[in-house]
């Protein structure tokens, strides 16, 4: 992936949106930068898989504008979703299908037909072992399927990552390699968004973390220094969100 | 790698759809296999009983010529009649299972003769045959059902919908690509064996691509209901279950009521009540006076009656008009029943159109010429075969004519149908 462009990936701005009678976004707004980690952070009901749901095109805002890549993701799904590599929770690719076979299938899908070697790129620098390569995902861990996932998406080279609670179920040396990886993936120009409930996670990975609640962002912060981010601060904001809501 | 290639390669990995093609085409080509074993066996019977026929025809002449008497030689000589299966047949055995295909007839009454083949054992033909229509119209829609009930509910129970939505390009053309390889392998699957099959059998081209419609436009429906039932969003097995009571319900519950509630609205009797009410025509003649059967036989068949009057002594013709007028004493009868086996196949046909299990299985019966239509043809073959057989006898009877052994080669013979 080569995006060197700069300016603003994902926008939300104040973005209404319900199901049925449930007000489930309440005037969201944020927007993450080319090459920028933003961590959307919220307990559960906050409206995280709401938000991610709304950037592809699956959930109708009420009101409000959302774009990414500058596409309307319900107006121009299929130019707003050729932008976006997605990565859910639980990355389930085809058991039966190799990693290699799930890799030239899925981007295939994507219109992408990436030449094998450039497959057998993306899997190093994602640090797949290569044993791994020609075997049947079955007996893949989440961590194993991720890499995987991470992959793909360095292989479409777009502009916009969406990570839906990706550190959840993951040891600590998997997650620690996760986030070398979405890093690797925004020095290469890419926005991520990524929803998650774990804090810890979220600090160690984003540039800037917003504090969902209700259905719009209640606080931001962002890493500053050497230390990124006051852990303590990150706590007591996330803590009374919590309280709140 | 073409999309379809990978397509392809996602399908034939997952072992339970591997089996299902597998099966389908095992079970195709084992339909096939038996149709044109039963069809082949039903030619070999018709092959032989020409020479066997004409070896009895020879000992009949041997001793029957010596009297010189038409009426034995019309009395104990009997004719093959024979019903060729046509050469789609392996395909659709129909009515042939139970329907005789091979009827000796001699030229006394028709009606007593034609429906002596009912007197099979009924529960001989109760499992049918398997062929291909049954393959077909009863097996295929499982395995539909078992390869499309889970095409999106799957994917969505395996956590890979939202990803596969996410993927541009992905939404229609991806199930469209995915309905048409399951459906085309199917397809495949039926269409390879009985094509085979129809070549081997010298089935014509367009009866051939009919057929092939016909399993395309069959195969087209199952999908479509697999892929309504799908939209209602529900689980697999959720899935599973109503498109089985759905095929419950299409292919065995409401034919049956449509079978039994046609044969209410429409009764019909059997055709050995035919035989019965003919046979006691036949038997009064012996307690009325002989000139009473010659009149009524000489007023539906004028062209004898200046044959010289009847005696005392017995006289074949005499024996031979009661015959007829028995056979004319049940016309009335004879067009009711047809009237009615017409007017329930036609009424079958008509549910055929609500019904595709029996709209298929109609047509195919009826491309194979193997349904109601072609056994009352057959009927009707065997009719005009007896009126020429009974009037090759009267000429010699009615004039009192010598009957000579060469005149057995004169007899006519019958022209095989289909």
């Amino acid at each position: 992936m080569s995006l060197t462009a700069t300016g603003q990936r994902i926008i939300l701005s104040d973005v209404h949106l319900s199901y049925g009678s449930q007000r489930v976004l309440r005037g969201l707004s944020l927007h993450v930068d080319a090459g920028e980690i933003y961590a959307l952070l919220g307990g559960n009901g906050a409206g995280k898989s709401t938000t991610m749901s709304a950037l592809l095109g699956f959930a109708r805002p009420d009101s409000g504008t959302i774009l990414v890549a500058g596409h309307d993701p319900i107006a121009q799904a299929d130019k707003a979703r050729d932008q976006i590599a997605y990565v859910p929770e639980n990355v389930a690719l085809y058991e039966h299908l190799t990693a290699r076979e799930n890799a030239a299938y899925l981007l295939a899908l994507a219109g992408r037909h990436p030449a094998p070697q450039d497959i057998d790129g993306a899997f190093e620098a994602t640090g797949l072992q290569t044993s791994a390569w020609d075997k049947r995902m079955g007996g893949f861990s989440k961590g194993m399927r991720q890499k995987v996932a991470i992959a793909i998406a360095l292989l479409r080279a777009v502009p916009v990552l969406l990570l839906d609670e990706p550190s959840s179920g993951l040891d600590p040396r998997a997650t620690a390699d996760f986030n070398r990886l979405v890093h690797d993936v925004a020095r290469r120009g890419a926005a991520v968004l990524m929803v998650t409930h774990d804090l810890l996670s979220a600090a160690d990975i984003a540039d800037r973390i917003g504090f969902l609640e209700s259905g719009r962002i209640i606080d931001e912060a962002a890493a500053q220094g050497a230390d990124r981010f006051d852990v303590r601060d990150l706590h007591r904001k996330f803590a009374r969100e919590a309280v709140t809501a | 790698m073409t999309l379809l290639t990978h397509e392809l390669r996602l399908l034939l990995r997952s072992r339970m759809a591997l089996l299902a093609l597998l099966l389908v085409a095992l079970l195709a080509a084992a339909s096939v296999a038996a149709g044109m074993a039963e069809v082949a066996r039903q030619r070999d019977v018709i092959a032989r009983i020409q020479p066997k026929q004409a070896q009895d025809m020879a000992a009949v002449a041997q001793w029957a010529a010596e009297t010189k008497d038409p009426g034995t030689a019309a009395y104990y000589s009997f004719h093959a009649t024979w019903d060729t299966p046509s050469p789609l047949a392996f395909a659709a055995l129909g009515l042939r299972d139970v329907a005789p295909y091979i009827l000796r007839v001699r030229a006394l009454g028709l009606e007593a003769q034609l429906y002596d083949g009912e007197a099979f054992n009924p529960e001989l033909a109760l499992p049918g045959r398997f062929d291909f229509s049954f393959v077909l119209v009863y097996l295929t829609p499982l395995f539909v059902i078992a390869l499309f009930h889970d095409l999106v509910s799957g994917e969505r129970e395996a956590g890979r919908l939202r990803m596969l939505d996410a993927l541009t390009g992905s939404g229609r053309s991806l199930w469209r690509r995915r309905v048409l390889l399951r459906g085309g392998l199917l397809f495949l699957a039926l269409a390879a064996p009985l094509t085979i099959g129809a070549i081997q059998s010298a089935v014509p081209l367009p009866t051939l691509l009919s057929v092939q419609g016909l399993v395309a436009l069959y195969l087209a429906f199952w999908i479509g209901v697999t892929l309504l039932v799908g939209r209602m969003r529900w689980s697999s097995v959720a899935n599973a279950a109503t498109l089985a009571g759905i095929w419950l319900v299409l292919t065995l519950i409401l034919p049956t009521i449509a079978h039994v509630a046609i044969n209410r609205l429409i009764p019909v009797g059997e055709g050995v009540e035919l035989t019965l009410a003919q046979r006691e025509a036949v038997n009064r003649a012996w307690d009325i006076p002989r000139a009473d059967t010659m009149r009524a036989f000489y007023a539906g068949h004028p062209e004898w009656k200046d044959s010289p009057p009847l005696t005392d002594a017995f006289h074949y013709k005499w024996y031979f008009a009661f015959h007829q007028v028995g056979d004319e004493s049940v016309a009335p009868k004879v067009a009711a029943y047809r009237n009615g086996i017409e007017a329930r196949d036609t009424a079958a046909r008509g549910i055929g159109w609500l019904l595709p299990s029996v709209g298929v299985q109609a047509a195919l019966t009826r491309l194979a010429n193997t349904d109601m239509a072609a056994q009352l043809a057959y009927q009707d073959r065997i009719r005009a075969f007896h009126e020429k057989l009974r009037n090759f006898y009267y000429r010699y009877l009615f004039t009192d004519t010598p009957f000579e052994k060469d005149d057995f080669d004169r007899a006519p013979t019958f022209v095989g149908g289909a």
